[in-house]
């Protein structure tokens, strides 16, 4: 049936007949500093800085000094033309093994998750036996650049051999060509910023005020009470003074998130529904996830919380308005699912990257309706129902932040960490679902399963 | 319509003396008086062996967002053929004064890709003067090949309206078509445009016109403030809807706000595929975000390539 | 570093300004370094016991320049007083004025070392008072004693000898730059338990160890000293302090374990952090411990439960996991930072002294429980020492307290590590249910 979506293949459907024997990628645990917001603990910090007290704190918990590891990966949103080797620099900055090769990625927000997915391949096809992925970003240490007039002139200067050649290039310098410009969260092919694109899409999906505070307020009261029983104790390592999330607000309330007044969407003629209490802030913060074979970490004596099963990419034509900025995740996951041949009621735990309130509400309403399942999805009705008391139950990004490519590592420590738990609590494997949207109209989402 | 060899410059005629040219011809036309002829003359000029700058041709397709690709951009070509038309709209005996026109409507047929490096042979014209509710509107039409070819890879059609300019034997329309009244959809994209986006696209167009400049130059015209330049609004718009409209395809736009700098832009920017999953159409919208007034509409659709030409 | 007023005192100007003004002289500490000899120049074994003689020929065998008569005008690293045959006070007599003569001959870093036997265990009073006469000996003596030279006191209990393994162990430790600040002690070795290491560089090789409170200050520096003398380590802070403790981790390539010690789960997860990463746990020292300040009378609930919980309460639900482990069973050892204000009290340290005392308490009552399954458990109690918490003391009372010993100046982190890495060390296997000070034999507890 043509759909006017991206279908669903029927599950089992896409994967070969002769899947090639691969070995198993474990998530031996995880590592990050608390998340600051902008201009606070980490203000004068640069992404290079973080990431090394990142790895810093994974290497001393797993005594990984001097270790040569297969491969890092790791990578920064807002990144500094200086950091063309971000993770390098940081790896020569830590104490492992000066001879760890590593690559630096970008894709937006799901940076962090797509180094976790891609050092996991290269653990099951056999290319390395251990990884660390990361993901560093700075709100405030962010690249300022000159503008398009002085960079011209800076660069023809350099190229001009007289100096009536440099004196004419000169005299094209206008005062306005002074200005430094700061990186613009717009999306460039729309002018539309994150935020204002999520409240075309709250509008679409109807989502009301009352739902995204009340989603907010459970990912600060769950990350306050993670805190709170120690279940951080082995997952952060504390950064400039900063022993928790800056960002989380234990003590909120819907009352005090109901007093905020919106900030997105109000230029739009739709209702104004998302404000800074159900939005995410601009943060800044760094994680690191520690990948191995099993022969590596057992050689070690490592722990093994979960291993990543398969991971799923996708993306949407937002700039033509057909789907929302953010929605890109809500394909990807039934994809995903169908390839594994999975429902969601598979799974314990669901992790869902909280950009903002509206971004995971419109998801679960898009997997909801029973059209946009048909249309869109391929499927024969809606996609289905996630539990809500599933969803992000140790917190999310609106309690600690987002720090674009740090969030992905944050989850996936976070997650593996609950299913080896829960798995040892109940005697049954248990699953989990990772799934984060991103810049650009993209989404990247990922299986783990406990150990 | 009596066949007129064609005028063939020498060289493609420079702008900023059209417009002296055209503003001198305003004032004998003051002085002396309107002439009342309201024939078209039936000249078209042309203009050949004309190549383009790859430098202007980079910086144009950065300014309005399309990949510095080696292929010509419609709106690029229209840029390039520009002072042509408006030379045919600068001899003595076009009927209407060439200040102060407006540009209503513009349609590109760009039916196969031109790339920077071609040599180009250039032909406008005047034609189809006839009556508008608030003047008397002409559309010039320009068509662009390959040097020494006879089929046409780009043809524009230009739909000019000389304000409060009625002449003799053109009657006004009887029925103003009622506007529909609009109600701005939800936005696809938001532009902010800065003061300076007239002059920015002036040096990559070449056209200097003054109400596109500045605040005094705009209001020397009469204007409160300055504007953009519509084909550098529908060029955006064209870049936006982005590869998927292909190597060959129909470009419509219909003006009507003006843009006054800076401003904010919103717009919606739709695509409609056939049953296949295949580009039929793309749909764009602008208004302002802050009135809700309509600036400007338009389509891009497929155009059948003709048989026989080079892929 | 030393501090400031020592370095000033042993340079040239300064050195003849404090002698016109008698001040305080304090020396620059011969401190252990790898590759260091034992002791430098020859040692001075005196006394006619068998023990004696068996001491000097082992002391031979280490290769070091053994003399049983001190060769006049030589200069000396150590004297050596084997009075494991006293039978009455007058048996003194020959064996200290033999080390009388010698000592103006002792280099600056020597040592005054006695072997006796304590005298509680004597069979007759002249017995006992010769004994007990030998502790008054040896703290009179190290206070006599100038230019970092040390006396302390090996007690053999009944069924060991001079050569028993933790009395050579002792003898070596008291002997070596390790024992820099601990001065006027006495130290009971109870056991023919206990073994001389294989590599003497390096006495803690193959040994798992966890040091708690190892973010920063003593802790950190016991974590570096274990490291070198070749242990595996785990370091254990509050999560709070995670950030140092990273950095300590890596610095000695152990792993970091960030634990608040007062869980219910907190010896468990120790257990189970060892027994995963290393299969094993030889060494836990308790040295994690916070000061909160105040005269009774001003004395509150939280400051006097929170220095209770951490420094004993949680020692204490620890070692109880710790005995009930599988994990722990062959030769394990638990070594507790005590500290002198809970030996002889500091005011507005009552909450700080009942802790520290407790934990002496608890070390000689757990000893029995250890031994049953070969180990030991012991406690260092540290005086004046410099580090971040004794450079917040204001400066007067600081420049007493650092005074107010034998060495006339503060220990550092380094020797009270030196001692806990000894008592951890298989040398020290028959030592156990000890309080050993690493003081330089202060007057108050600080």
């Amino acid at each position: 049936m043509p759909i006017d979506g991206q279908s669903t293949p029927t599950p089992g459907g896409s994967v070969p007949a002769t899947v090639p024997e691969t070995r198993r990628a474990v998530i031996v645990g995880a590592n990050r500093i608390p998340f600051a917001r902008a201009g606070g603990a980490y203000a004068k910090s640069s992404n290079q800085d973080m990431l090394t007290a990142a790895l810093d704190g994974l290497i001393a918990r797993f005594g990984l000094q001097e270790e040569r590891i297969g491969q890092v990966a790791a990578g920064a949103v807002l990144k500094h033309s200086r950091d063309f080797n971000l993770t390098r620099e940081a790896v020569l900055g830590s104490a492992l093994s000066a001879e760890t090769p590593v690559y630096d990625l970008q894709q937006a927000c799901a940076t962090g998750l797509e180094t976790v997915v891609g050092l996991a391949n290269k653990i099951k096809l056999g290319q390395i036996d251990s990884g660390i992925a990361g993901g560093v970003d700075s709100a405030s240490d962010a690249p300022v650049v000159v503008s398009e007039g002085l960079r011209e002139v800076i660069l023809d200067l350099h190229r001009a051999k007289s100096l009536p050649q440099r004196l004419q290039i000169l005299g094209r310098l206008r005062p306005k060509d002074l200005a430094p410009l700061a990186p613009g969260t717009a999306e460039p092919r729309t002018g539309l910023s994150m935020g204002e694109h999520q409240a075309l899409t709250t509008a679409q999906w109807k989502i009301s005020r009352e739902a995204q505070d009340e989603l907010a307020l459970n990912s600060h009261h769950n990350l306050a009470a993670a805190y709170e029983s120690g279940f951080f104790d082995d997952l952060m390592t504390p950064y400039r003074g900063l022993t928790r999330d800056a960002n989380l607000r234990a003590d909120t309330s819907l009352e005090k998130l109901a007093a905020l007044k919106p900030v997105f969407g109000r230029n739009l003629g739709a209702d104004a529904t998302m404000t800074a209490g159900n939005s995410t802030p601009l943060t800044d913060g760094a994680s690191t996830v520690l990948l191995a074979s099993d022969d590596w970490a057992d050689a070690r004596d490592l722990p093994k919380l979960a291993s990543v099963i398969d991971a799923e990419a996708a993306a949407v034509d937002f700039v033509h308005g057909k789907d929302g900025l953010l929605m890109a995740p809500v394909f990807a996951v039934p994809r995903l699912l169908a390839r594994q041949n999975l429902t969601l009621a598979d799974f314990d735990y669901f992790e869902i990257h909280e950009a903002f309130a509206a971004t995971v509400l419109s998801s679960l309403a898009a997997w909801e309706d029973d059209e946009f399942g048909r249309t869109r999805l391929g499927l024969d009705g809606a996609f289905g129902i996630i539990d809500r008391s599933r969803l992000n139950v140790n917190g999310s990004s609106l309690a600690a932040g987002h720090p674009f490519a740090a969030t992905g590592g944050r989850i996936v420590g976070t997650l593996a960490k609950m299913l080896h738990a829960k798995a040892a609590s109940t005697g049954r494997p248990a699953r989990g679902l990772v799934s984060v949207c991103a810049a650009g109209g993209q989404g990247v989402v990922a299986i783990l399963e406990s150990l | 319509m009596t066949f007129q060899e064609p005028v063939v410059l020498a060289e493609m005629p420079s702008l900023s003396k059209l417009y002296v040219n055209a503003a001198a011809q305003a004032a004998r036309r003051r002085l002396l008086g309107t002439h009342d002829s309201a024939v078209l003359p039936e000249v078209s000029h042309e203009a050949r062996g004309v190549t383009v700058g790859v430098e202007n041709l980079t910086a144009y397709q950065h300014l309005i967002g399309e990949t510095a690709s080696d292929v010509l951009p419609a709106g690029f070509i229209h840029a390039v053929v520009f002072p042509l038309a408006m030379s045919v709209m600068n001899r003595d005996d076009f009927p209407l004064p060439l200040l102060g026109m407006i540009h209503l409507r513009n349609s590109v047929e760009h039916r196969s890709p031109l790339v920077f490096t071609a040599v180009l042979d250039m032909a406008a014209r005047v034609e189809n003067l006839r009556g508008h509710r608030a003047g008397t509107q002409v559309d010039v039409v320009a068509e662009v090949r390959l040097a020494g070819a006879s089929d046409v890879r780009w043809r524009g059609v230009s739909t000019y309206l000389a304000k409060g300019v009625f002449l003799p034997g053109i009657d006004k329309p009887t029925a103003v078509a009622g506007k529909a009244d609009f109600t701005a959809p939800d936005p696809t994209a938001l532009w902010q445009l800065g003061v300076d986006t007239g002059r920015a696209y002036a040096a990559v167009s070449g056209d200097f016109n003054p109400i596109h400049l500045s605040v005094l130059s705009a209001k020397a015209l009469g204007m409160r403030r300055s504007i953009a330049h519509g084909m550098y609004l529908a060029s955006r718009a064209l870049a936006d809807v982005g590869p998927a409209r292909g190597d060959s395809f129909a470009w419509d736009v219909e003006f009507e706000a003006p843009v006054f700098l800076p401003s904010r832009v919103a717009l919606e920017i739709g695509t409609e595929q056939s049953c296949s999953g295949a580009w039929k159409h793309s749909r764009y919208v602008a208004w302002n975000p802050r009135s809700g007034r309509r600036h400007f509409s338009g389509t891009v659709s497929a155009l059948q390539p003709l048989a026989g030409w080079p892929a | 570093m030393a501090d400031t007023y020592t370095q000033l005192v042993n340079s040239g100007l300064g050195r003849n300004l404090a002698k016109k003004l008698n001040l305080p002289q304090p020396a620059v500490l011969r401190r252990y370094k790898p590759g260091q000899p034992l002791v430098i120049g020859p040692v001075v074994v005196l006394g006619d016991t068998p023990g004696a003689d068996k001491l000097a020929a082992e002391l031979l065998s280490w290769d070091l320049d053994v003399r049983r008569h001190a060769v006049p005008a030589e200069k000396l690293g150590a004297i050596i007083l084997v009075l494991d045959g006293l039978q009455h006070p007058s048996d003194l007599e020959k064996p200290v004025l033999a080390a009388a003569g010698s000592l103006r001959d002792l280099r600056s870093g020597g040592r005054i070392i006695t072997l006796s036997h304590p005298s509680a265990e004597a069979s007759s009073p002249e017995t006992a008072a010769a004994r007990q006469g030998v502790d008054g000996f040896l703290r009179s003596l190290a206070k006599e004693l100038r230019s970092g030279a040390t006396g302390n006191g090996v007690l053999l209990a009944d069924g060991t000898t001079t050569t028993s393994p933790s009395a050579l162990g002792a003898v070596r430790f008291l002997l070596s730059g390790r024992s820099a600040f601990v001065d006027g002690q006495f130290l009971t070795v109870s056991t023919e338990d206990g073994a001389l290491p294989a590599e003497p560089e390096r006495p803690l090789a193959g040994k798992v160890a966890v040091v708690t409170g190892a973010a920063r200050g003593i802790g950190a520096q016991i974590a570096r000293t274990l490291h070198r003398d070749g242990a595996t380590l785990i370091l254990v802070d509050i999560p709070a302090a995670g950030d140092q403790l990273a950095t300590v981790a890596n610095e000695v390539r152990g792993t970091a374990l960030q634990l608040d010690i007062t869980g219910a789960d907190a010896g468990q997860r120790i257990i189970d952090h060892a027994a995963q990463r290393h299969g094993r746990l030889d060494i836990v020292v308790h040295n994690a411990g916070i000061t909160r300040d105040k005269l009774l009378a001003n004395m509150d609930h939280t400051r006097w439960n929170a220095v209770i919980n951490i420094n004993i309460a949680a020692q204490l639900r620890i070692n109880e996991a710790l005995l009930a482990s599988e994990h722990f069973r062959t030769s394990p050892r638990i070594v507790s930072v005590a500290s002198t204000s809970g030996i002889a009290g500091n005011r507005g340290q009552t909450n700080y002294a009942a802790s520290k005392g407790g934990v002496m308490g608890m070390v000689r009552a757990t000893a029995p429980l250890l031994a049953s399954r070969g180990g030991t458990i012991n406690a260092v109690a540290p005086g004046f020492i410099e580090t971040e918490m004794t450079a917040r003391i204001p400066f007067a009372v600081r420049e007493v307290a650092r005074r107010l010993n034998s060495l006339q100046q503060g220990g550092r982190p380094s020797d009270v590590a030196e001692t806990i890495a000894f008592l951890a060390s298989d040398a020290a296997g028959g030592i156990n249910g000890e309080v050993l000070r690493v003081c330089g034999q202060n007057l108050v507890g600080a």
